[in-house]
């Protein structure tokens, strides 16, 4: 059984100097702002809303009326995540990129790679090590983010959250942790692997615009549907099953737009996230079991690309030419 | 692990980048308890030799073994006998040198690490250090710093990559002590260096490596028998190395 507590001590040296990293701190709290930003907004939104359907309740009741006479309105603060999952699928995945390639110049840049290695332990617990540590970053900012949302939820949304909420949340931030892992990974291992850590972090930008930004809107922009404001079969009144047999008409360059899309682990987290979440209208107020039965496959690409990209830093051998002090 | 082995051993150690031989077969045997100068001109394959010797990079040939276990089959045990110090070593900049050296003395495995990270900064001198951050630090406090994470785990075998370089005269002379002290606690210390003075004084046996090839290796007391001058060392590495690479 070799000895393992190389790792601890590595991903604890980590977490320790990213403490100290003014950079991080500054981007997390950045990010920490972007995301409550729109939370704050939609909830001075709901609790306006709230706050007029009660009043309304209140008159009702003052006249001697029934409620019945109003519709109850269903109120889902979780809907109101959307900006959040969005700050943190592209603005987070910045973040993982940049601590990625700082985690892996610092010890190129510093010497201190060769001095780990020429320590009793194994390449693979250095690296194991630094993805640990990294997916400790995240998940600690993100615990940070997640924590004062619900905060947010609970005391502005004028409605509170229940356990129900808070353990979609918590799934989120699984989902999230994983996701800004896997970016981590990529930022750190270009630019481990490559002669120039700065090549590692421009080609990790290059794959951050395509599969972060480019991938996952090319089903809003290439969507005929989304052409109009509304809908294009919506705006023209088109009924149902002349939208199916118009739809068959385009199903190759309907494969091709769904391909590019799920090709983006971005995509996947997307998709998963807002269905936990209830953003996305079909599944707003739907049980978990029946979300997971319908989103399984997305958080299966989500556990594995990250798993994938940490086996394949982990299998590629550290080379002595990274050994040197260029950076 | 014997000790009746030398502390370093090679036998036709090499290593080839493609056609390219950056180390020709090198046969070299350092004792226990020697300080071995390596010289060399830039690009020779002093540090590809430190880096093989280290686990750094994988030989294309032969065997070499440090402290009496073998480079190819016996690493982690090699790893805990040996310390090293590379050139222009920068630590972490955001830790003070106390944390820098409880990282590595945890990383080393040693029982003792607290107290021996204490010992060690009193042993160089550098207590007064210990709550500062190294960003702070000048070139000669982090050389200081980075021989103590060197020495931190009581290695038998220390490797130095030019440790000297940058330092001013104060500092060698400081370094040069320390490195007395520890080879008079047993220590052996595997020492790159330009620096032709400092072999003279602290080195007891002396290589010199051209173009990736041994050219001499002996002891300290033979080249000066046999050159029989203060100078006997410039003579001999003028001799062994060919002139443009002296020049350069």
């Amino acid at each position: 059984m070799p000895d393992l507590s190389a790792i601890p001590t590595i991903a604890l040296k980590d977490a320790r100097i990213a403490l100290r990293d003014r950079f991080l701190l500054a981007a997390t709290l950045a990010l920490v702002a972007a995301a409550l930003i729109s939370l704050i907004t939609g909830t001075v939104a709901m609790r306006t809303d709230v706050a007029t359907y009660m009043a309304a309740k209140q008159q009702l009741l003052a006249l001697g009326k029934s409620l019945g006479s109003i519709a109850a309105p269903e109120f889902y603060p979780l809907k109101l995540m959307r900006g959040t999952i969005e700050q943190i699928e592209i603005m987070g995945a910045v973040i993982a990129l940049i601590a990625g390639y700082r985690a892996a110049v610092e010890e190129r840049g510093r010497q201190t790679l060769a001095l780990i290695l020429t320590r009793p332990l194994s390449n693979w617990q250095f690296l194991t090590a630094k993805l640990l540590g990294g997916a400790g970053l995240m998940a600690t900012a993100l615990a940070f983010v997640f924590a004062l949302c619900a905060v947010v939820l609970a005391l502005g949304s004028g409605i509170g959250i229940g356990a129900n909420d808070l353990l979609r949340l918590a799934i989120t931030w699984g989902a999230s942790t994983l996701y800004l892992s896997a970016i981590f990974a990529v930022g750190f291992g270009l630019s481990l692997w490559l002669k120039s850590p700065a090549s590692g972090l421009l080609y990790a930008f290059a794959l951050w615009l395509l599969v972060v930004l480019v991938a996952p809107q090319i089903g809003d922009t290439m969507d005929p549907d989304n052409q109009v404001a509304g809908g294009v079969f919506a705006q023209l009144s088109i009924p149902k099953a002349e939208q199916t047999r118009i739809k068959q008409g385009f199903a190759t360059y309907e494969t091709i737009r769904n391909g590019i899309e799920v090709s983006s682990v971005t995509k996947h987290y997307e998709r998963f996230t807002f269905a936990v979440l209830g953003i996305k209208d079909i599944y707003t107020g739907k049980a978990l079991g029946p979300i997971w039965a319908d989103k399984k496959g997305d958080a299966w690409f989500l556990i594995l690309f990250t798993l994938g990209l940490g086996g394949l830093v982990l299998l590629r051998p550290i080379r002595a030419d990274r050994l040197t002090k260029e950076t | 692990m014997q000790t009746d082995t030398p502390a370093v051993s090679t036998r036709g150690l090499t290593l080839n980048y493609g056609e390219f031989t950056a180390l020709q077969p090198l046969d070299l045997d350092i004792g226990r308890g020697e300080i071995f100068g390596f010289l060399g001109h830039n690009g020779a394959g002093k540090t590809t030799t430190i880096r093989l010797l280290t686990t750094l990079m994988d030989p294309s040939g032969g065997t070499a073994s440090v402290a009496g276990c073998d480079l190819a089959h016996n690493r982690i045990a090699l790893r805990r006998a040996i310390g090293y110090l590379p050139e222009n070593v920068r630590l972490y900049d955001t830790l003070t040198t106390r944390e820098n050296l409880r990282f590595f003395a945890a990383l080393s495995r040693i029982e003792d690490a607290r107290d021996r990270v204490e010992e060690v900064m009193e042993f160089l001198g550098i207590t007064d250090l210990a709550d500062r951050r190294i960003a702070t630090f000048s070139k000669g406090m982090r050389q200081r710093v980075g021989l103590a994470q060197a020495i931190v785990h009581r290695p038998q075998v220390l490797f130095l990559d030019e440790p000297t370089s940058g330092l001013d005269p104060m500092g060698v002379r400081q370094l040069r002590e320390v490195l007395e002290r520890l080879n008079g606690q047993g220590m052996t210390i595997f020492m790159n260096t330009h620096l032709l003075s400092e072999v003279a004084r602290s080195c007891s046996s002396i290589g010199v490596l051209s173009h990736g090839q041994l050219v001499f290796h002996d002891t300290i007391e033979t080249v000066n028998a046999r050159y029989g001058s203060e100078e006997a060392l410039e003579e001999l590495y003028l001799s062994v190395v060919p002139d443009r690479e002296v020049a350069a």
